[in-house]
C-alpha cells in the first residue's frame, strides 16, 4: 500500500471504532433482552386489568381502555407493512398506528372502537381482525 | 501474473483454495440448519434459508476483512491472501441469495414494485431502534455487487490501480451498513444477549487488529533516517538477508532494498497489481516476486520481464564501510540503475 492508502485505512478504522459502538448503544438501549423462544412477561400481560373489552388469538392480544388500545404482538410478522385500524360503530376504519416487531403497543383513541383490524397495505391482505 | 485476460487463470493452488471455500460454506450451512432445527423446531424453511445465508455472508465478510491485518502482522497468513478475491465473490453470492430471498419473501407478492417496497414498507426512519434495516442491507448489497463484478484483473487494469483500490475500499462502507443492518434487523426480530455478544466480539476483533496494524505501520513510516550529504543511512548490509529486502521509508514512501547475487538494488515497495508489499517478497529466478499474487519485477530497473509491462520507481544506492545509503529522490518508473556491488 502507498502511504496515502495506509493513512486512509487508519482513519477509516478509527471512525468505525468510534461510530459503530455509538450506533449499537443507541439502537439497543430501548430493547429488553430474552432468549430465542422465551416470551417476555412484560409483553404478554396487559398493563391494566380494567379493560373495557379484550380479544386474543394466536397472533395478537388486544385490550380496549377508555382512551387507548393496547395491542400485544406475540410473534414476528411475515408482512412488510402492518397498519393497525380502529373500526367504529359505522364500520368506518381509522389508522391508529403500525406494527413492526413483537411486543406491546399502545395506541391513543378518542372514541372506543368496536374492533381492531390489522392490514397489510402493500400486499393488500387482511392479517387479523378482532372480534370484541 | 497474466499478460492476456482470461476469466480465471486457474492453477493448482487456486483450485485447492476454492475447494476449501465451497466446503467451508456447505459445512457452515449444514451446521447452521442442524443447530437451528435442534434448538427451535418451529423455524420455517424460509427463515432458515434467510438466516443461514445472511449469517454465512456476515461471517465470510469478517474473515475477508481479517486477512489483511493478519498478513501484515504475520507473514505465515500470506497464503490465505492469495485468492481473497474468490472468497469475496463467494461471500457476495451468499449475500445475494439472502437479499433476493428476502425481497421475494417479503416484498414481491404485492402490487408494489419490490424495490420500492423495501424503502416504504417501514417508514420509521426517525427511530434508530425501529429503523428500516432492510434499506441498509440493500445498499450494502449494491456495493458488494459493484465490488464483485469489478474484481477481475480486467477492471483493475482498465480502471487503474488507484481508482480500483478506492472503489474496493468501499467495502468498509458496506461493512458499516451490514453491521447496522444485522444489529437492527436482529434486534427488531429477537433481542438476544447471545447474538449481541457474538456480533460485538466480531467487530472488536476486526477493529483491534486493523488499528494495531495501522499504528505498527505508522511507526515504520515515522522512523527518522540520518542524512549525510543528500544520502540517507539505511542499515548495515549484514541486516539484509540474501534474496530478501530491507524496507525503508523515504519521503513518506516505502522502498524495498534487495540483496542478491552480490548486488544491492532498490525499488518502490508497492506492487502495481494490487499494492502488495514487494519488500516482503523475495528474489525468485532473478526477479523480485510480490508475496501477494506473484507479480514480478527486475530489481535493477523495476520493470516486469517481457511481455509484461508493469513498472515501479527505482532508487540509487551506495555502500560505505558496510553501511547501505540511499538517495531519497526516486527515478522514473522503470529507470535502469546500476546495482551496488558488495562482493
Amino acid at each position: 500500500m502507498t502511504s496515502g492508502l495506509r493513512k486512509a485505512h487508519r482513519y477509516i478504522w478509527l471512525v468505525l471504532f468510534i461510530a459503530i459502538p455509538i450506533m449499537i448503544v443507541f439502537a439497543t438501549k430501548n430493547l429488553s433482552f430474552s432468549g430465542p423462544n422465551s416470551e417476555q412477561s412484560s409483553t404478554t400481560t396487559f398493563t391494566e386489568k380494567s379493560t373495557k373489552a379484550a380479544f386474543e388469538n394466536e397472533l395478537v392480544k388486544v385490550a380496549l381502555y377508555p382512551t387507548n388500545v393496547e395491542l400485544i404482538l406475540k410473534r414476528p410478522l411475515k408482512n412488510a407493512s402492518c397498519i393497525v385500524y380502529a373500526i367504529d360503530k359505522n364500520d368506518v376504519k381509522t389508522a391508529i398506528g403500525q406494527l413492526t416487531t413483537p411486543g406491546k403497543y399502545q395506541f391513543k383513541v378518542t372514541d372506543l372502537p368496536e374492533n381492531i383490524l390489522i392490514y397489510d397495505e402493500i400486499k393488500d391482505v387482511l392479517i387479523t381482525k378482532t372480534n370484541l | 501474473m497474466g499478460h492476456a485476460y482470461e476469466l480465471i487463470l486457474w492453477n493448482k493452488y487456486k483450485k485447492g483454495y476454492d475447494k476449501i471455500i465451497v466446503l467451508g460454506m456447505v459445512l457452515y450451512l449444514v451446521l447452521f440448519a442442524t443447530v437451528t432445527l435442534t434448538t427451535n423446531s418451529e423455524t420455517t424453511i424460509e427463515t432458515l434459508v434467510l438466516r443461514a445465508f445472511g449469517s454465512l455472508a456476515f461471517v465470510m465478510l469478517h474473515i475477508i476483512l481479517i486477512i489483511g491485518p493478519l498478513c501484515r502482522l504475520d507473514s505465515r497468513f500470506l497464503p490465505i491472501l492469495y485468492n481473497r478475491r474468490h472468497l469475496g465473490v463467494s461471500m457476495f453470492i451468499a449475500a445475494l441469495i439472502h437479499g433476493v430471498f428476502a425481497i421475494v419473501q417479503f416484498h414481491s407478492l404485492g402490487n408494489v414494485n419490490p424495490i420500492y417496497s423495501i424503502f416504504t414498507s417501514n417508514i420509521d426512519y426517525g427511530s434508530l431502534t425501529n429503523f428500516p434495516f432492510q434499506v441498509l442491507g440493500f445498499f450494502a448489497l449494491m456495493i458488494l455487487f459493484v465490488m464483485a463484478s469489478t474484481s477481475h484483473d480486467f477492471f483493475l487494469s482498465n480502471l487503474s490501480a488507484k481508482v480500483w483500490k478506492i472503489l474496493h475500499m468501499m467495502v468498509y462502507v458496506a461493512y458499516a451498513l451490514i453491521i447496522a443492518h444485522v444489529f437492527l434487523g436482529t434486534f427488531q426480530q429477537e433481542a438476544s444477549l447471545f447474538t449481541i455478544a457474538i456480533l460485538i466480539l466480531g467487530f472488536v476483533i476486526l477493529a483491534v487488529l486493523h488499528l494495531t496494524t495501522a499504528f505498527k505501520e505508522s511507526k515504520v513510516d515515522n522512523n527518522k533516517a540520518i542524512e549525510k550529504e543528500d544520502w540517507l543511512e539505511v542499515c548495515p548490509i549484514s541486516e539484509i538477508e540474501e534474496d530478501r529486502a530491507k524496507i525503508f521509508t523515504v519521503n513518506n514512501e516505502r522502498v524495498a532494498i534487495f540483496k542478491y547475487d552480490g548486488k544491492l538494488s532498490a525499488i518502490h515497495n508497492v506492487c502495481k497489481h494490487q499494492g502488495g508489499p514487494l519488500g516482503e517478497g523475495k528474489i525468485i529466478d532473478g526477479c523480485v516476486t510480490c508475496p501477494w499474487h506473484g507479480f514480478q519485477y527486475l530489481p535493477h530497473n523495476g520493470q516486469s520481464p517481457p511481455p509484461f509491462t508493469e513498472k515501479v520507481a527505482t532508487y540509487k544506492l551506495k555502500l560505505t564501510n558496510e553501511i547501505v545509503y540511499i538517495k531519497p529522490e526516486a527515478f522514473e518508473e522503470g529507470t535502469e540503475v546500476e546495482p551496488c556491488n558488495y562482493k
